[in-house]
Parts: C-alpha cells; structure tokens; sequence
C-alpha cells in the first residue's frame, strides 16, 4: 500500500538529486535541467498532498493542484526565457562552463 | 483653497523649470521670471504686516490625512526677509549665468530655477515634511550643477564630496526631526503645532534631539567642525550656483535652528550652550585664521562666508531679541554680500587666467566697476557702517551684552566668546583687504584685453548693493519686521 | 537743525559726487567746497549762539531696545572740536583746489573729503557709543580711501591697508569696551553711563579693564604706542589729507572721545595711570624719531604722534587730580591750538612739496626762505607755535597746562620737558635745512610762492596759530589760564624755556650750513625697528598661525575626520566584498544557507 510517505520520500529524493547537481555540475544546462528536475519533486509532493489530504465530500484538494499549474505554467516560461539567455550567453562566451563565468567576482 | 501671494512667489521659478524642461526658450524665460518673482517679492514684503506678530498669506491645501501632510504656507517676519532675500539673489544668479556655456544651456538654467524654487519654498512652507522636501529639491541641482558645470580639474569628487557630506548632514537632520515629531506626540507635520506640543518633550530627549539637530543644520550651514564641504565647493561651483547656495539655501539651516529647535528645545539648547559656543568660536577665529592663508580669491571667499556663519550663531546664542532680530539681519545682509562677492569672483574668473590672489594686480585700471563694486562688497562684507552687515554685527555683540553682567557680578561664557569673537572683525578686514590691495591696486600691470563687466550684468550688482545700503542705513526695514 | 544740517551737508555732497559727477570733477570740487562753507557757517554760528536740540533718530530697534543716532546740541565741548574740524576743514578743501589742480581722480578726492567731513562732524556731535562707533568706523573708511587715493603705487595701497588693519586693531579694543560698559551699566548714552557709574560704582577691576578697552580705541585712532605704525606710512596720500585727517582733526578723534568719557577716567584711576604713562612714552618716543627723519612730511607725522602723546598724557593725568576737569580740558586745549599750527604746517609742507614738484626729501631743498617768503614766514609762525615760543604763540599755553599738571609726577614732568626739548631740536633742524643755505636740486632753486588759492589758508591759519590761546578763549572754554597757582609756576616756566633754548641752539650748532645729515643716528631715523618688529610679529603670530589652522583644517579636519569616515565606509565594503566569489554555485549555495539560518532564527525566536 502506497501512503504519503513515499511520495514524500521520492519527492525529497528528486528534490535532493536536483539540489546536488544544481551545487555540483558545472554545465549550465545540466543545471538547468536540474533545477527543473528540483521543480518537479515540488510539484509530486503537492500532487500527493492533493491527493492524500482528501476533503469531507471525499474529493482531493484542489488548492494543491492550481499550485503545481502554477508550477508547470511558470516552469514553461522559465525555461523558454532561461534557454534563450543560455543560448545568447553561448554565443557571447562560446562556453556553458559556469567557472568560466566569473565576471561578478568582487 | 485661496490662492495667495506666497503661491505664486514658490511656484512661479518651479514651473518656470517644467516650461523651459518641455521646450521653452530657456535664458529668456527664466529672466522674465525672475524679475516678476522679484517684484512679486518685494510687493509681499511692503505688503507684509508689521504689527503682527504671527504667520501671514496663510494658505493650506491637504496632501495626505494621516499623517497630516498639507502644502501649507505662510511667512512670518523671519520668513518674509529670507523669501525676500531668496528673489533677489536668485534674479541676480539668472541674470549672471554666463553668455557661452559648455554643455546645456537648458540643464544649467532649469537647475539654477530649480535651486532657487526650493530655496523659496523651504523658507515659505510652515509643514515640516515640504520644508525639508523643498530644501532637498534644491540640494540636488546644486550637485550636479558642480559635477557637470563646475570648475576645477577636481569638481567631480568635489561634487561627490558635497554630495554624500550634506546627504548625511540631511540624513541625520531627518533622523532628527522624525524623533521631534515621534516624541511631540502630536499626528501633524504642521510646525505651530509641533511648536507647540514640543515643549512637553522631557529634558533628557530634548538633549538628544537638539544635538542630532544641531550637527544636521549645523552641516548644511557649515559650523565648524561641519564646514570642510563648504569652500571647495563654493570655488569649484558655477558662479550663479555659488551665489545662490552660500547667499541663500544655506541659510536653511540657521532657519531650522531658529524656527524649530530654539522654540521647542529650550532645555536641550541649554544642554549644548557651550559645546556651540565653542564651536561658533571655532568657525570665527579658526576659520578666520585658514581664511588668511587660503591662496586663492575663490577659496578665500568660501571660508569668508563660513565664518561669518559663526556670528549668526552668536546672536542666535543671546537668546534675546536683539540678538534674533541681529541674526536675521545678519543672514540678509551675508546673503546679498556674499552674492554680490561671487558673482564679481565670477565676472573676475572670465577675465584671468588664474585666481592666486599673488599673481593678480592692478585690475583696477582696466576694469574700474569691477574695482569698485567688488571694493564694496569687500567693504560689507568686514563690515564697515553703511552696509547692512555691520548694523547686523553690531546688534548681535550687543545682543550678548544686553542682559547685563553674569549673576556673580562677572562676565559670562557667552560674553567671553562674544569679546574675542570680536577680533573676527581684524581678522576679516586682514583676508579681505589683503586680497583686495593684491587683486585690485598696485603698480602691476593687468594683462592685456581685460575689459569691465559687461552693461547688461552690471544692474543686478547695482541691486545687490542697493539693497546692502538700504537695509545699512535704515535697518529697522528689516529688524521692523519681528516684534 | 544746524547740526544736523553741518552732519548731512557733506553726505549729500559725497552721494551726489559718487553718483553723478564722477565724470565732472570740476563740479564736484566746487560742490565739495560749498558744502564745507555751509559746515563752517553752521558750526560758527552754534559755536556763538548755540542751537536747539533734534530729537534722536531710532537707527535700529529690536523689541523694547533701540539704537539711537543722538546730536548733542549744548555741550561746549563739541562745539569747539566742530569749530576746529569745519574751520580747518574748510582751509582743507580750498587749498586742495590748488594743490589737486592736475589730479585725474579730483572727483574722487573730493567725495573722500566730504565723507570724511561727514563722519567726523558725526564723530564729535555724537551722544552715545554705538552712534560714536558708527562713525568712527567711517572715518576709518574715509582715511582709508584717502590716503590709498593714488592706489596705483604700491606704496600708497600698502599704506592704506596699514592704516586700516591698525585701527581695526584698536576698534577691536574699542568695542569690547564699549560692550562691557554696556553690560555695566545698560546703557550706549554717555550721560547715562556717567550718571550710572556715578549712583552705583561698579566693581573696580572690571570699570579698569573697561576704561583701558575704550582707551585701545583712541590708541588706534590717535596712533598711541604701540599702535602708533600706521600714521608716518599714511603720509603717503595728499599732503592736504595728512593737514586735515593725519594731524588735525581724525587723529585728534581719539583724544576728543576720552575727554568725553573723561569720567572713566576719573572713577578708574589706575586706568588713567597706565594711559599717562602709553601718552608720555609715545612723546618722548615719537620725538626721538622725529630727530633723524629726512621727509619733511615723516617730521611732521612723527610730531604730531609726539604732541598726540602728550594730550593722551594730560587725558590721563586726570586720574592725578580726581575732583576737577581741568585736565581734561588742559587735553583738550592742545589739542584745539595743535589743530591750527600743525594744519598750518602740513599745508605749508604741501605748498613747498608743490613748488618743489613733489619732493620731499628736505635734503634736496633748501634757500626756500627767499624764494617762497610767505610760505616760509606762516612756516616759521607754525614751526614757533609747535616749539611753544614764550608768551606770543598758542602752542605755549597749552603745553605750559600739561607740563603745570604733570608736575606732580615728576617721571612724567620730565620726559614732557625733554619732548619739548626735542621738539625745538627738530624743528629748527627741519627749517633750517628746508629755508636756508644754497638749494641743493633745480627743483629747489626754481621754486616760488604758490598761488594765492594755496597761500591765503596758510595766512588764515597762521592767525589762530598765534592767538587762539587769548583769554577770550580761556573765558570760552570755561577753563582758567596757566595761573601755576601752586607755586611752581616759576620752575616750570623755566624748565620749558630752557627747554627750548637748549633744543633750538642745539639744532643750530648740528645744523647750521650743512649739506648732509651730520650724525646719522639709524636707531631713531629706521624707529627703532619697531615696524620690522612687527613685521616679524605678523609673520609669527597671523601668518604663521593661520598657516598652523590651515594644515590643522585640512589634516585634522578635512583628511582624518571627513576623508576619514569615507575611507572606512569604504574598508567595511571592502571587507564584504570578497563574499562575491563569482561562482554562480557557491551563491546558490550561499542563498540557500542563508534561507535556512533565517529560517532556524525565526523559529527559534518565534517560540
């Protein structure tokens, strides 16, 4: 029997997976699609919530679900708005590689 | 909501700005609005009422309601003799912009309208949050003005300099007046009222609040050990800017202290009496002193206006009338002496190639008004009978004297400070006639081409004297004015 | 009505001139001069039927206090010092139509001499100090103008400056004292002060220090030691200014304000004391530098501080004799016969600079005596009176007061014999250089009389010179003729005559036929050093601390506080600024640390 506990824990393990490469890899898309990936775990969990946290006529709760829309709309923009600048930062730089984009430091 | 008089005295330069800002041709405007703003003030000043003692062209227009902020105005006899000065410096700095000028000829003018639209404002508006919004609005212009049109290889930090200096003589000043309103208790900008609820602030906080108001307006009017901004910016600024900072928005701070933090702050002032004492003593004699040394007219003439700021503070110390009705005499006649000083600086700039006062002389063979007005304004300025300023001086020595002996039957400290703030007069006649012996007289020649101040920029120099004799002759034009 | 019209007649004068006949100077001489005589007919008349009292003007008011601009009308002692400033005033002026004749800035001459005739008739009419000090500040201005009149020459400017800085100096002095009065008694008036200090004596000490300020105020105008620098450099303006302004009236201005406020002196007796001794010091000193001075117009100027001292002496005599007002007077009758003799020598000294083509070197005179006889005999008539020649000139009997009051002092008795002595020495060393022997320069040889717009005040002035010590003005001045009724009269007649006998035969036998200064003493003729002394002394004292203040205001003031507190703003920015690593992971990482601590502080305040 499934319960909301192993949603949770899938949901922290995505969250964490994602977390890491956002810390660790060094290729900007990869991070990118990372961080997409720490979005998703979010969006499980609500899902779960949603789907566990049932109301007194029995149906889910839908306040979760408008989130993880939400989510998923600005997930959408995000990524079309994040792509472009990698691409215009790829043709500025001819490189993803994060520590070779130091330009902020002190 | 009637419209005064006062309205249109402290509106007319702003939207003069916003008319020039959206196209107007901006040199002659600005000369015709000055000179209706001019007479608009002197027509305020004969119609200003002697024997009241209060607030006149009273008119209140509501902004907010909580908490309580109105575009209210209204001048009493100290408002009336600033917004005076006010115009008639400004009509002379519009008057004196030069005839080239490198860089907008827009920018330079909406600013200087600007400079002098919130000068007027601050001294006309009796709310607390638009006399120091109007006060900042000129503020701002002033720096740029430096920063864009100033002289000097150095003006850019100087103007950097001016800038962060009073930003936080302003910052602390706001501090200052935000503790005033928090601890009156009272939820209105309005200054009567404040004035009024503010004598009930206890002593301990009255200390406190007096001293942040004290080191704020002492900053914007540069007591000593507040005035290292002052000098470098007056030489480095453009002339009209000069005249109108160091004749006019200066006095904003020797207004507040007056109109804000002697009435409501009996106790704190008493609290500080003799860290100001020694601090005025500081912009008289120490300032004097660097004013001897400085090498340069515009330098000289910087510091010169800096210590004669320590006089105010004299008279501002006797608590008494003569010495109010000294100070505000004081701070007419060093408002239109200091003008009329650096607006000759000014003319004299355009003439040499340099202002060490060593290398100059015998400018007074070819340029004998420049010679003889910049005599007289020397001569006002260390304060020779005739001139209003020497009438001011002589009203805030004795003001310090009035009251008779101390209570032991010896003389007090602020008797002591006045006699030896008393040799500031030696020391001003020292710098002043020294620069002008070197500058203006003498066996050298001046140097080829030098030619006198040009007809058209002569009249404002004539007005800024005559309005120095008039007020030294007959002093009670002013000193009437304050029951 | 009179004083006001004798007070306001020059102003306009002066206005009208600056305002409109800049350009005209013809019209503005005339003018000038008419307003003089208008002076001089007013003056006389108040002097002889005296005239009714103006109500004061209020200058300035603040709350229940006012300043007030008082004339005094009856007082005997201003119509005098009116008299002699409008009299001489009026020579003054004509015989400058002469002497300026060629002067480019004429206009300009004349509306400084109508403003000094206005501040000085101000000066004298005054009834109260801050109306005293008003105009005493002006004709600070009037003789600054004038004496810079040529300010083209270095010479002349730097002077100007002098003369102005000084008195500065004393008027410093001057309005302290005023203050304190003030402060003692609530009062500017002088009759209120003397009525105040009289009903209730203030405290000693503080009335000493008081008298002794005001006193600073005539030592700068009145060129007193040690301020006494500025009146030989102002001989640089017009030889007409230095008769009126540097030998007869300004400078006198000092003496006529203490013997207006004589009653200090008298309830301050140790004040009185110190101002005998700074009077008789500065005539004996001045004497001596007059001895080896080879300017005529230097001889003079140093005269005249010499004869000042020893008015300011007899001003603080006064102290000595507590009860009468004699000696007040006994100044103040020097000081009106001086008036006449030393405006009659100035301007004898301006008509022979003029025949000469300005020279003043008297070495490079000489045999003027024949060649210039009405000059030179109104010179001798001059000269006789400032010697104090027995019994026929003014100078005499008012000496012969001073030294009869002096004689209780005999220090003081002493040095104003041998002043008198010196002043013979001098004077016959100065004419006979001047009028006899060969001329030695063409300019000499060649010169004559001037003409008569020059010569008839000099014939005027010689009258007074010789008769202005007759009973009649004894009977005016309510004072009594030097009866010497204590009994020393003998001894001091004596000592003076002797005095001048040993001065005069002294200068002849040093001086008689020579052609060059025979004994050259450089400790007299360069004053002992006093001017380099001061020199030094503004060096130190001004420039040197005002170069301390200045490097004070820029490192203390400027670079550790101001460009101090910037640069530790700027340290702390600084400090944090390495924060920025520029990783874009190590700031996420940082971001989400920091969320995490808000987060744990939240929680653990919130509970």
């Amino acid at each position: 029997m499934l319960t909301l506990n192993h949603f949770l824990l899938a949901s922290g393990l995505l969250f964490s997976i994602g977390l890491a490469g956002v810390l660790l890899r060094r290729n900007i898309i990869v991070i990118f699609m990372c961080l997409e990936m720490m979005l998703s775990a979010a969006n499980l969990s609500l899902v779960a919530f949603s789907r566990f946290n049932l109301t007194e006529a029995g149906l889910p709760d839908y306040n979760a679900q408008v989130l993880v829309f939400f989510i998923v709309t600005v997930a959408a923009a995000e990524v079309a708005v994040g792509l472009a600048i990698i691409v215009a930062l790829f043709k500025a730089r001819e490189t993803v590689h994060v520590n070779d984009l130091t330009s902020m430091k002190y | 909501m009637e419209i005064s008089l006062l309205h249109l005295i402290v509106l007319l330069p702003l939207v003069t700005a916003v008319m020039i800002m959206v196209g107007a041709p901006a040199r002659q405007l600005a000369q015709g609005s000055s000179v209706l703003n001019a007479v608009f003030g002197v027509l305020l000043f004969s119609l200003f009422d002697r024997d009241d003692a209060g607030f006149q062209f009273v008119a209140s227009l509501n902004v907010l309601e909580s908490p309580g902020i109105n575009f209210a105005l209204g001048v009493d006899g100290l408002g009336v003799v600033l917004v005076l000065l006010s115009v008639i410096v400004m009509l002379c700095a519009v008057w004196q912009v030069p005839k080239r000028i490198e860089g907008s000829e827009k920018l330079y003018i909406v600013s200087i309208l600007l400079i002098g639209g919130g000068a007027i404002g601050a001294f006309a508006t009796t709310d607390l949050f638009f006399f120091y919004a109007f006060h900042e609005l000129a503020l701002i212009p002033t720096f740029l003005m430096i920063g864009i049109f100033g002289h000097g290889p150095d003006r850019t930090s100087i103007a950097w300099k001016i800038t962060i200096y009073l930003g936080v003589g302003s910052l602390v000043l706001l501090a200052g007046l935000l503790w005033l309103y928090q601890a009156s208790g009272v939820e209105s900008f309005d200054m009567l009222t404040l004035i009024e609820a503010g004598k009930n602030i206890d002593a301990e906080a009255q200390k406190w609040i007096f001293l942040l108001l004290i080191i704020g307006f002492g900053t914007l009017v540069s007591l000593f050990p507040f005035h290292s901004w002052a000098a470098p910016a007056y030489a480095a600024a453009p002339t009209p800017v000069s005249m109108l900072h160091a004749g006019v928005l200066k006095k904003f701070g020797l207004y507040g202290l007056l109109r804000l933090a002697v009435p409501m702050l009996p106790e704190g002032f008493a609290a500080w009496e003799n860290l100001i004492l020694v601090l005025l003593l500081g912009n008289v004699i120490f300032i004097g002193f660097v004013t001897i040394s400085q090498r340069y007219l515009d330098r000289l003439l910087g510091y010169s206006s800096v210590m004669h700021m320590g006089y105010a503070f004299l008279g501002m110390m006797a608590l008494n009338e003569v010495g109010y009705n000294g100070v505000v005499l004081m701070l007419f006649a060093h408002g239109l002496s200091v003008a009329l000083l650096f607006a000759l600086c000014g003319q004299l700039r355009e003439r040499v190639p340099t202002l060490e006062i060593r290398e100059l002389g015998g400018v007074a063979k070819a340029a004998p008004f420049l010679a003889v007005f910049f005599g007289l304004g020397a001569f006002a300025s260390i304060g020779l009978p005739g001139f209003a300023n020497f009438a001011s001086e002589v009203m805030i020595f004795l003001a310090a004297f009035k009251d008779g002996l101390g209570e032991d039957g010896g003389i007090t400290p602020l008797q002591i400070t006045c006699i030896i703030a008393v040799w500031g007069v030696v020391i001003s006649a020292v710098y002043m006639l020294r620069a002008y012996r070197n500058i203006f007289q003498g066996e050298r020649e001046p140097q080829e081409g030098l030619l006198d101040v040009a007809m058209d920029q002569r009249w404002p120099l004539v007005l800024l004297v005559a309005g120095l004799v008039a007020a030294g002759i007959f002093p009670n034009l002013i000193l009437n004015l304050l029951p | 009505m009179l004083g006001v019209i004798t007070l306001l007649s020059p102003l306009i004068t002066a206005a009208i001139i600056a305002l409109g006949l800049r350009r005209v100077p013809e019209a503005a001489s005339k003018l000038s001069v008419l307003s003089a005589i208008v002076g001089f007919v007013c003056s006389l008349i108040m002097l002889i039927w005296s005239c009714n009292p103006v109500e004061p003007l209020v200058w300035a008011t603040a709350g229940d206090f006012s300043l007030k601009i008082g004339l005094l009308s009856d007082d005997k002692l201003a119509q005098g010092m009116l008299f002699i400033v409008t009299f001489v005033g009026l020579l003054v002026h004509v015989f400058s139509l002469g002497y300026m004749k060629d002067d480019p800035g004429k206009a300009r001459y004349y509306m400084g001499l109508s403003l000094f005739m206005f501040s000085m008739t101000g000066i004298v009419l005054a009834d109260n100090f801050a109306m005293m000090f008003i105009f005493w500040e002006l004709v600070g201005v009037s003789s600054y103008l004038l004496i810079g009149h040529w300010f083209m020459k270095d010479s002349a400017a730097d002077a100007a400056n002098k003369a102005f800085m000084v008195n500065r100096i004393g008027d410093f002095g001057f309005m302290a004292g005023i203050l304190l009065l003030f402060a003692i008694t609530g009062s500017l008036g002088f009759e209120e002060i003397r009525t105040a200090i009289e009903n209730s004596p203030p405290a000693q000490g503080l009335l000493i220090v008081a008298t002794l300020c005001i006193f600073c105020g005539a030592v700068g105008k009145s060129a007193q030691f040690p301020l006494h620098v500025w009146l030989p450099d102002a001989m640089e303006g017009p030889t007409p200014v230095s008769a009126l302004i540097h030998a007869a009236t300004m400078v006198a201005a000092g003496v006529y304000m203490m013997v207006r406020v004589i009653f200090l002196v008298e309830a301050a007796p140790m004040a009185g004391e110190i101002i005998a001794y700074i009077g008789g010091g500065t005539a004996l000193l001045a004497a001596l530098m007059a001895t080896q001075q080879d300017d005529i117009k230097k001889v003079l100027a140093y005269s005249t501080l010499s004869q000042l001292g020893y008015m300011v002496m007899a001003v603080g005599l006064v102290a000595k004799h507590p009860g009468g007002d004699y000696a007040g007077h006994a100044a103040f009758f020097h000081l009106y016969t001086h008036a006449f003799f030393k405006a009659l020598l100035f301007l004898g000294s301006g008509a022979i600079i003029y025949a000469c083509h300005h020279e003043q070197n008297i070495w490079k005179m000489g045999g003027l005596f024949r060649r210039m006889p009405k000059v030179a005999i109104t010179f001798a008539i001059g000269t006789a009176a400032l010697m104090g020649f027995p019994f026929v000139t003014s100078g005499f009997w008012s000496k012969e007061i001073i030294l009869a009051e002096a004689y209780g002092t005999p220090v003081l008795f002493w040095i104003g014999v041998g002043t008198a002595s010196l002043t013979a020495f001098y004077m016959t060393r100065l004419f006979l250089i001047v009028f006899f022997g060969e001329p030695r320069t063409d300019h000499a040889a060649h010169a004559k009389d001037p003409g008569a717009v020059m010569t008839r005040p000099l014939m005027i002035l010689a009258v007074p010179s010789l008769i202005a010590a007759s009973g009649l003005v004894y009977k005016w001045f309510g004072i009594h003729p030097p009866h010497h009724a204590d009994g020393h009269a003998t001894f001091i007649l004596g000592a003076s005559i002797g005095a001048l006998i040993f001065g005069v035969s002294l200068g002849f036998f040093l001086y008689k036929g020579k052609k060059k200064e025979p004994i050259g003493f450089a400790l007299f003729r360069d004053k002992f050093y006093i001017d380099e002394i001061y020199i030094g002394m503004v060096r130190v004292c001004q420039d040197g601390v005002a170069y301390v203040a200045k490097a004070l205001d820029q490192i203390v003031v400027d670079s550790l506080a101001v460009l101090g507190s910037a640069r530790l703003a700027r340290g702390v920015g600084n400090l944090f600024r390495f924060t920025q690593v520029g990783n874009l992971q190590g700031y996420a990482f940082l971001f989400g640390g920091g969320v995490l601590v808000a987060i744990i502080l939240l929680f653990s305040f919130a509970r």
